[in-house]
């Protein structure tokens, strides 16, 4: 595809810590166009955070990654760190989701917004001034003069994220990717961030990879959806046909188990038996074999492969559920 | 089924800067070697002198003074008074060793029991004890072991009396604020819910879990009350001559300097290698503890 | 029989300022009264700085709330200390958000579950080991397997259910629960409230339910109360307050939430436009949602609004509360086919 952004293929991701070898990213593979926006669902330790901290380099010495991720045509799996600097900020930016911890406490608001403008083109004091005077009404603070000199604490955590938004955003990357980023905010909060995004994409063209545990974030803003278990995608189509027709048995557990407001009071639900499996000896099967209740004898001894099994739609079961089955 | 999790995302949290050797003999190594060490030092003062056949460190011969090292029957020589250096260091090192390992269990023992009490009741009597602690945290540590030790007069109980002086209010602080931090855990919430008695509480709720703590900064501490008492020692104030401590050695030595280099550095050399023991000692035991 | 009953309970500490000096006053808990029968699960759903974890412990006497009542099997417990206020509380129990840090580490699981029997003198060894084999089963735990471990050693969602074998077994009539399976991934988080559904048929036990989280709340309580800012805001059954919410701010909260059908539009429109927040530190005078509120009046900043039944069993705190039925956007009030409440994943 020409308009084609990222390309991951194959991505994986090992650590080697103390002696344990840790299997957290096995395969991914997936397509983002520009201006697209792609849900990455999972629990912890599904790989969602650690896929995309490779993409930006940002994976600690203990990391093994191989594969291969382009943006724009460039690769940047085994990118050397200067050269990666370059890009960061540039081309892919990251927001976090505790933005307390990733502001410096020390630093005024707009030291740090033109701080990131200057990191990466040669700008005049006051234009960068002027350039974060802008980014700061693009994420719609409040008040942006006034809100320039403030320290961060002085801000709410919306607030705070917002201003992360606008130091990721302060080289016009093409590519932005948010990390739990509304995880830690309340849910009106939440609703403003999503809505701030959504219109950054439209005006700016930003594609957005959005990681998340939420499927309801992933059905009310996301283009497509990839869900990712045990380091490995294991569906993957745009969300309208995967809530329309979920496949993965993994995929149903999770919208089963969230809480819903129709639900009636004291509903028991349904319920996933087991624990996640253990990043270092993951099973030579399906690896949520152990869990499934649809689990057959095949799942057990060998994997399924991750395939577009539909038109659009990827899943990796050998028994995935039917259409209007109710489990 | 019994299968733990281990989130990947969790290994980006991981300490990459504590030492994390691949393989567990690698790591029982960096406890291992210092311990060891401190064994071998602890060994020589304490037990070699009652096994082998070494000089009495003190009454030396002045017809056998400054005797160079492997002289018969000295092996590392003699010192002006005629008194055999490797005896003098071996007991020397006991008097040191004594004194640095009081001092710390004083400090632990009342200095951290104090700590906790006092961050365990709060309100007045926190702040009475913290404000007496802090005269003496605010006096320059060094003056007030001297005027200690000054006006004691120098003997071996009078420099642990005075060291103590120094050693309690820091253990002190430290056991105060660890036990404050720990107040905050939903666990102790969860002791009183549970109708825990006080007592129990503080012995098995906050003793295990400060303990650690505090045993490194004893493990650290044994090397600067050491190096504290040694400097004490060199002005005069600590171990009195003709009893021998590593630093009254060293202050000896320092006379003639020039002349015999090597009365200042044997018992340089003794006091540097303990308290790098202990240093290390005490980091490895803070490194294994603070991952579990 | 009213179990709990608390009345106009307030809390607050001062936060140091720059400097170290005193910075402000944070009016945690502001006049909160509420009653919870025997029996029922009343869940308390509020944002960050609403003040609903604080209220809990102030339920506990951890702390002890500045001022107000707290009535639980009749006895009043704000006043009370030391042996009295231990027996008086001896069927109150609470489980918290982080599972790992409501245990002590270097406790074994067994020491952990055993210890408010050790407490309040229950039986002796033998009777208490007995016991603490009994709650770890009930929990789902294998006491053989998990009884001699450590928190470390155990994931999450098995701590949790430590945590609650804990509670439960003093035989407690009410257990507070502030935020009890947000730390936990989502498979386990079912399978943690289902076990509190169990325990709950099975022991006969009431529940305060504290959580973040309006669809959790409303799907494990009978009653729920909204909190905003130190105040009550409404309080009803759970399935009134969804489907016809009075309260401004129960609109915002029910339009907020992204629902999880892509083919309606996400939450949006007046949730958006609501602002920022404001500081505990410094609440708005009047109602204190009156800066975020589209239906605010100049009243509204003069007279702060009471808790008032509007209906049987339903009390808004507001001057002008939303008219009965305001489906708010987004929500999917009708159209959905509710999933069958009972199926099951389990292994056949």
């Amino acid at each position: 595809m020409s308009d084609t952004l990222l390309q991951v293929e194959d991505l994986r991701v090992r650590f080697d810590q103390r002696g344990r070898r840790v299997y957290a990213v096995n395969g991914l593979s997936y397509r983002l166009r520009a201006g697209q926006m792609l849900a990455i669902v999972g629990e912890s330790g599904s790989g969602k955070t650690v896929s995309s901290r490779a993409l930006m380099g940002l994976l600690p010495p203990s990391a093994t990654v191989t594969g291969s991720a382009r943006i724009d045509g460039v690769e940047l799996v085994g990118m050397p760190e200067p050269e990666m600097r370059r890009h960061r900020g540039a081309d892919i930016a990251m927001i976090f989701q505790d933005p307390t911890r990733s502001l410096n406490p020390t630093m005024r608001i707009g030291a740090q917004i033109t701080e990131a403008i200057r990191a990466h083109a040669r700008v005049e004091k006051d234009a960068a001034r002027a350039r974060a005077m802008e980014l700061l009404s693009l994420v719609r603070i409040s008040d942006p003069q006034r809100r320039f000199y403030e320290y961060p604490h002085q801000l709410s955590g919306g607030m705070r994220q917002r201003v992360m938004i606008a130091i990721a955003l302060a080289s016009d990357p093409k590519l932005l990717i948010a990390d739990e980023a509304t995880t830690a905010l309340d849910v009106t909060t939440q609703a403003q961030i999503m809505d701030l995004l959504g219109e950054l994409r439209s005006r700016l063209g930003t594609a957005i990879i959005l990681i998340s545990h939420d499927l309801g974030l992933a059905a009310s803003y996301a283009d497509d959806v990839i869900v990712m278990y045990a380091g490995r995608a294991v569906e993957y189509a745009p969300t309208r046909t995967l809530f329309a027709k979920m496949r993965m048995p993994y995929t149903r557990a999770l919208l089963d188990a969230i809480p819903r407001l129709e639900r009636q009071s004291h509903a028991r639900l349904p319920i996933t038996p087991g624990q996640p499996p253990d990043l270092t000896a993951l099973p030579p099967g399906c690896a949520f074999e152990p869990r499934c209740a649809r689990a057959t004898p095949q799942c057990r001894t060998s994997r399924p492969p991750f395939a577009q099994h539909e038109v659009g739609h990827w899943w990796a079961c050998w028994n995935p559920c039917k259409d209007g089955e109710p489990v | 089924m019994a299968v733990t999790e281990v989130p990947a995302s969790s290994v980006l949290a991981v300490d990459e800067t504590a030492p994390a050797p691949a393989r567990k003999w690698l790591r029982s190594l960096a406890i291992g070697l210092p311990a060891g060490l401190l064994v071998l030092i602890f060994g020589a003062c304490f037990v070699l002198p009652l096994v082998a056949p070494i000089p009495k460190p003190t009454g030396g011969d002045v017809l056998s003074s400054s005797l160079p090292p492997f002289s018969p029957g000295h092996l590392l020589g003699t010192d002006p008074n005629g008194n055999d250096i490797f005896s003098r260091i071996l007991y020397g090192g006991r008097s040191s060793l004594i004194v640095a390992i009081s001092v710390n269990l004083l400090g632990l023992a009342l200095g951290g029991s104090l700590g906790a009490l006092s961050a365990h009741f709060g309100g007045a009597v926190d702040t009475i004890i913290m404000r007496v602690l802090d005269v003496f945290i605010a006096f320059p540590s060094l003056v007030l072991t001297l005027a200690v030790a000054q006006s004691l007069g120098p003997s071996q109980r009078n420099t642990i009396f005075a060291l103590a002086f120094f050693s309690i209010p820091a253990f002190a602080r430290i056991s105060r604020a660890a036990t404050l931090r720990l107040r905050e855990q939903p666990f102790m919430v969860a002791a009183k819910l549970s109708g825990t008695s006080t007592w129990r509480i503080l012995v098995r709720h906050i003793a295990p879990n400060i303990g650690p703590q505090l045993m490194t900064f004893a493990m650290l501490g044994m090397g600067i009350i050491m190096i504290i008492e040694g400097a004490l020692s060199f002005l005069g104030l600590g171990i009195p001559p003709p009893a021998p401590s590593w630093g009254n050695m060293i202050a000896q030595g320092q006379l003639s300097l020039s002349a015999t280099p090597l009365l200042v550095v044997w018992p340089s050399l003794a006091l540097f290698l303990t308290v790098i023991g202990f240093n290390q000692l005490g980091e490895a035991l803070r490194a294994r503890w603070s991952g579990r | 029989m009213t179990l709990l009953e608390v009345r106009n309970l307030v809390h607050e500490f001062t936060v140091r300022g720059a400097g170290g000096l005193k910075g402000g006053v944070v009016h945690a808990v502001s006049d909160v009264s509420f009653e919870l029968a025997a029996g029922e699960t009343l869940g308390i759903v509020g944002e960050t700085g609403s003040g609903k974890s604080t209220l809990a412990r102030c339920v506990l006497q951890a702390p002890r709330p500045k001022s107000g009542s707290v009535r639980f099997q009749g006895t009043e417990l704000v006043g009370l200390r030391g042996r009295r206020l231990k027996q008086a509380r001896r069927q109150l129990q609470m489980v918290f958000q982080d599972p790992y840090a409501s245990l002590n580490p270097r406790w074994r699981i067994d020491d952990l579950v055993e210890e408010p029997l050790v407490g309040y003198g229950v039986g002796n060894a033998g009777s208490r080991r007995r016991r603490v084999r009994e709650l770890l089963d009930l929990v789902g735990l294998d006491p053989a397997v998990y009884g001699r471990r450590r928190p470390y050693e155990l994931s999450g969602g098995q701590c949790q259910r430590v945590a609650i074998a804990r509670a439960i077994a003093l035989d407690p009539a009410l257990v507070v629960c502030d935020e009890p399976v947000s730390s936990l991934d989502v498979l386990i988080q079912a399978q943690v409230l289902n076990l509190f559904e169990q325990l709950r048929t099975e022991l006969g036990l009431s529940y305060l339910f504290i959580s973040h989280d309006l669809a959790l709340v409303k799907q494990v309580s009978d009653r729920v109360a909204v909190m905003h800012l130190g105040q009550l805001c409404e309080v009803g059954p759970a399935e009134a307050l969804y489907r016809s919410p009075r309260h401004p701010y129960t609109v915002d909260l029910l339009a907020s939430i992204p629902s999880l059908d892509p083919t309606r539009p996400p939450a949006g429109g007046r949730a958006v436009a609501s602002g920022e927040p404001p500081s505990p530190l410094n609440p708005p005078s009047g109602c204190r949602f009156r800066t975020r509120c589209p239906r605010a009046q100049d009243q509204c900043a003069v007279e702060r609004p009471l808790l008032r039944e509007i209906e049987p069993g339903h009390q808004v705190a507001c001057h002008f509360p939303e008219p009965v039925n305001a489906a708010p956007d987004g929500a999917a009030v009708d159209g959905t086919q509710p999933r069958p409440a009972t199926v099951h994943y389990a292994r056949p």
